[in-house]
Parts: structure tokens; C-alpha cells; sequence
């Protein structure tokens, strides 16, 4: 059985997901020790190539997705189950940082497609869970999903095409903004719809997905390749002033939430 | 700039409710096991419970919510040994975050 990992990396105006990939697959290779296959397209793939990807998949990148900041190209994520070469597949998010081997547990959890639907925020403990809307249920998260090659997960996939087409039809059902359209609600609809509307539990990554969210900034504590070890400074809001909070981590895989901080991490590799 | 110099410079506090909480997150996915076709979690009550069963085969519940026939033995022998290397790893990191300031 082949395992491997999958990213996709369409780059947009503000952001290089090519480059994030790169470093990404670094990890992989170096904490996995598993393959890394990128699907891309041609403007994003640089023409000196210095990592050297399992394979490279070219795709046509759908650019109809805009968020704050810009153009978001992550639309087309449901063709991971036909475009990956692996027999189990870890797809992931190119700005989730890798420092452990923990992912590759999910490869022995007793099912054939899962993902989280749990999340913590370093330096923020109490955070709660995030929900579709106040009326609907608690969003599955598209950050890490691991899947086999079986009949219920590329029905899982194609149900998450099937969403993303009809994307503002679930937005009006459950309550959420359409405008931009997200992996996460779509996975999550996608997941419920063909387990018949409910919960599997096993589709559930059993630990939680550590966000670095809003005023948390992580910083490199060695100029090493493969760093492990961080600096979390956090600027906690109280009574109008700005106190600020630190935390040491290591050995932790985390998904920064904001580009710029991932650059930053990824700067020396 | 390194990140000795940053905190210095922010003055900023070492959030010890915080690393409470990144530890236990870190260290509470580390308790689990997948074996004999289940989900465990290596804690105390699943420890004892095998450990004072004289049987075999013994049916539990795991995460899943699914009863799963096991090798009791096996699988004490596993979660116990877990159980025991998260445990020494989580005191170890705490012990050293406690110490900061």
C-alpha cells in the first residue's frame, strides 16, 4: 500500500503557495519520511525548480474565490481523490507546520477517510469550537484529511464538488455568508450528507487541530532547516493596554492561520 | 533578532495557563492507541480495568463507541507501557515550563 502526502499550491497575487509547499514537503519527507505530490498550475510553478516533488500534477486553477485579503484560489480540492497517486493520502494545507511524526497516526486509525473536528488556539485556551452558524453544526476541518482509496471516501469527494457548486444554495440552508467559499463548510456538509446526515465518529481525527489565530505571532527559535522549537508571543488586550504574553513550544505541528507568519518561518529553508 | 532578545524587549510574560493548556493538548494526543481493530486511550480507568481482569478476551468500548473483542494482556501491555512513556515526557516539559518567568 502507497502512502503519501498531496498539496495543492495555486500561488495569487499576495501569496506564494508554491513556496509554502516546498518547505511543507521538506517537512514531510524529513518527519514523515513519505513522498510529497503537488497539484499546481503553470504560473505558480517557478522555472528553477530546487525541490524535487514526488510528482507535479498540473491543474487549472479556479480563480472565482475572494476573501479580505484577496484572491483565495482553494476551490477544486475534491479532485484530490482522483488526482493522488497513493493508496492512503494525507492532504494537507501548505501553511500547516510539521515538527512531529504525529500525522502518521491517522494512517492507523481504524477508518478510511478522516479529519478534525476539534480545534485549540495556542494562547488561547478558552476558545470555543466554530460552528457553520449559530442554527447549524460544528465545522469539520479540511486542514488535514487522510483517506483511502475506498468507495465511501470518493463518495466523500464527490459530494464536496456537488457542495461546492451549490455552494450559496447550503449557505442560505445553514445560515452561513457565501461570498467566499470554504473548504471547511464544504467538507463538513460533504462528510454529514453521506454518512445520511449524522455524526461518524470515526471520521473524526482523535486530537485537535492547534490553530495560531489573531494577535499570536510564532517565532523560530534556531536558524536550523528543520527548527522545532518556537517562541508564541501573544498580545493580550486588557482595559486598552497591550499586555504581552509568551510560550515556548516544541515538537508541535500547527496550522498558522496567517500567510505573513508562515513566510516568516519558512524564510531560511 | 533572537527570540531571548524579543521577549526581553516586548517584556512580555510567560503564560503559564496557556502552557498548561498546550501541554495537556499536546501530551493527551499522545495517549492514544490503535490496536486489536480499536481506538484507546491509555488512562488509568482502561489500565486498571485490564489489569484486575483475569480472562483472556476481554469486550470494551473504545473511542469509537464500538465494543471490541481484545487479548487482554496485549493490550494492557500496550496502553500501560504508553501510559507510562507520555506520562514521564509531559512531567519532564512541564517541569522545565514551570520554571520560567
Amino acid at each position: 500500500m502507497s502512502k503519501g502526502v498531496l498539496l495543492f499550491a495555486f500561488n495569487s497575487p499576495k501569496y506564494n503557495y508554491y513556496e509554502m509547499a516546498v518547505a511543507t514537503a521538506k517537512r514531510v519527507n524529513h518527519f514523515l519520511g513519505l513522498p510529497a505530490t503537488i497539484v499546481t498550475d503553470s504560473e505558480s510553478l517557478p522555472i528553477k525548480q530546487t525541490y524535487q516533488f514526488d510528482n507535479v500534477i498540473m491543474a487549472t486553477a479556479d480563480k472565482t474565490n475572494f476573501r479580505d485579503w484577496g484572491m483565495w484560489i482553494n476551490k477544486g480540492r475534491y479532485r484530490a481523490y482522483e488526482l493522488s497517486p497513493y493508496d492512503e493520502t494525507i492532504l494537507l494545507d501548505t501553511d500547516y507546520m510539521i515538527n512531529s511524526d504525529k500525522l502518521l497516526k491517522t494512517f492507523e486509525l481504524p477508518t478510511d477517510f478522516c479529519c478534525h473536528d476539534t480545534t485549540s488556539f495556542l494562547m488561547h485556551p478558552e476558545a470555543t469550537q466554530e460552528a457553520l452558524s449559530t442554527y447549524s453544526f460544528n465545522t469539520l476541518w479540511a486542514t488535514v484529511v487522510m483517506f483511502r482509496k475506498t468507495k465511501r471516501a470518493k463518495q466523500i469527494f464527490e459530494c464536496l464538488e456537488m457542495v461546492q457548486n451549490n455552494f450559496e444554495h447550503y449557505a442560505t440552508m445553514h445560515g452561513f455568508i457565501s461570498a467566499t467559499f470554504r473548504n471547511d463548510y464544504a467538507l463538513s456538509l460533504a462528510n454529514r450528507i453521506v454518512n445520511g446526515h449524522t455524526v461518524c465518529k470515526e471520521d473524526a481525527i482523535p486530537w485537535n487541530l492547534l490553530h495560531v489565530g489573531k494577535n499570536t505571532t510564532v517565532y523560530r527559535n534556531t536558524d536550523s532547516e528543520i527548527n522545532t522549537e518556537y517562541t508564541v508571543l501573544f498580545d493580550n488586550w486588557s482595559r486598552g493596554k497591550i499586555r504581552k504574553e509568551y510560550l515556548s513550544i516544541k515538537d508541535t505541528d500547527f496550522h498558522v492561520m496567517t500567510k505573513e507568519n508562515f513566510m516568516e518561518l519558512i524564510t531560511y529553508e | 533578532m533572537d527570540t531571548t532578545t524579543l521577549i526581553t524587549e516586548a517584556k512580555a510574560r510567560f503564560s503559564h495557563n496557556s502552557a498548561k493548556a498546550y501541554l495537556k493538548d499536546k501530551y493527551d494526543s499522545k495517549f492514544i492507541v490503535a490496536d486489536q481493530a480499536g481506538l484507546w486511550r491509555a488512562n488509568l480507568e482502561t489500565i486498571n480495568f485490564l489489569n484486575s481482569s483475569s480472562d483472556e478476551w476481554v469486550i470494551l468500548i473504545d473511542k469509537f463507541d464500538n465494543p471490541v473483542k481484545v487479548l487482554r494482556a496485549s493490550l494492557l501491555d500496550k496502553l500501560s507501557s504508553t501510559y507510562k512513556t507520555v506520562m514521564e515526557e509531559w512531567h519532564a516539559e512541564w517541569t522545565m515550563l514551570e520554571t520560567k518567568r
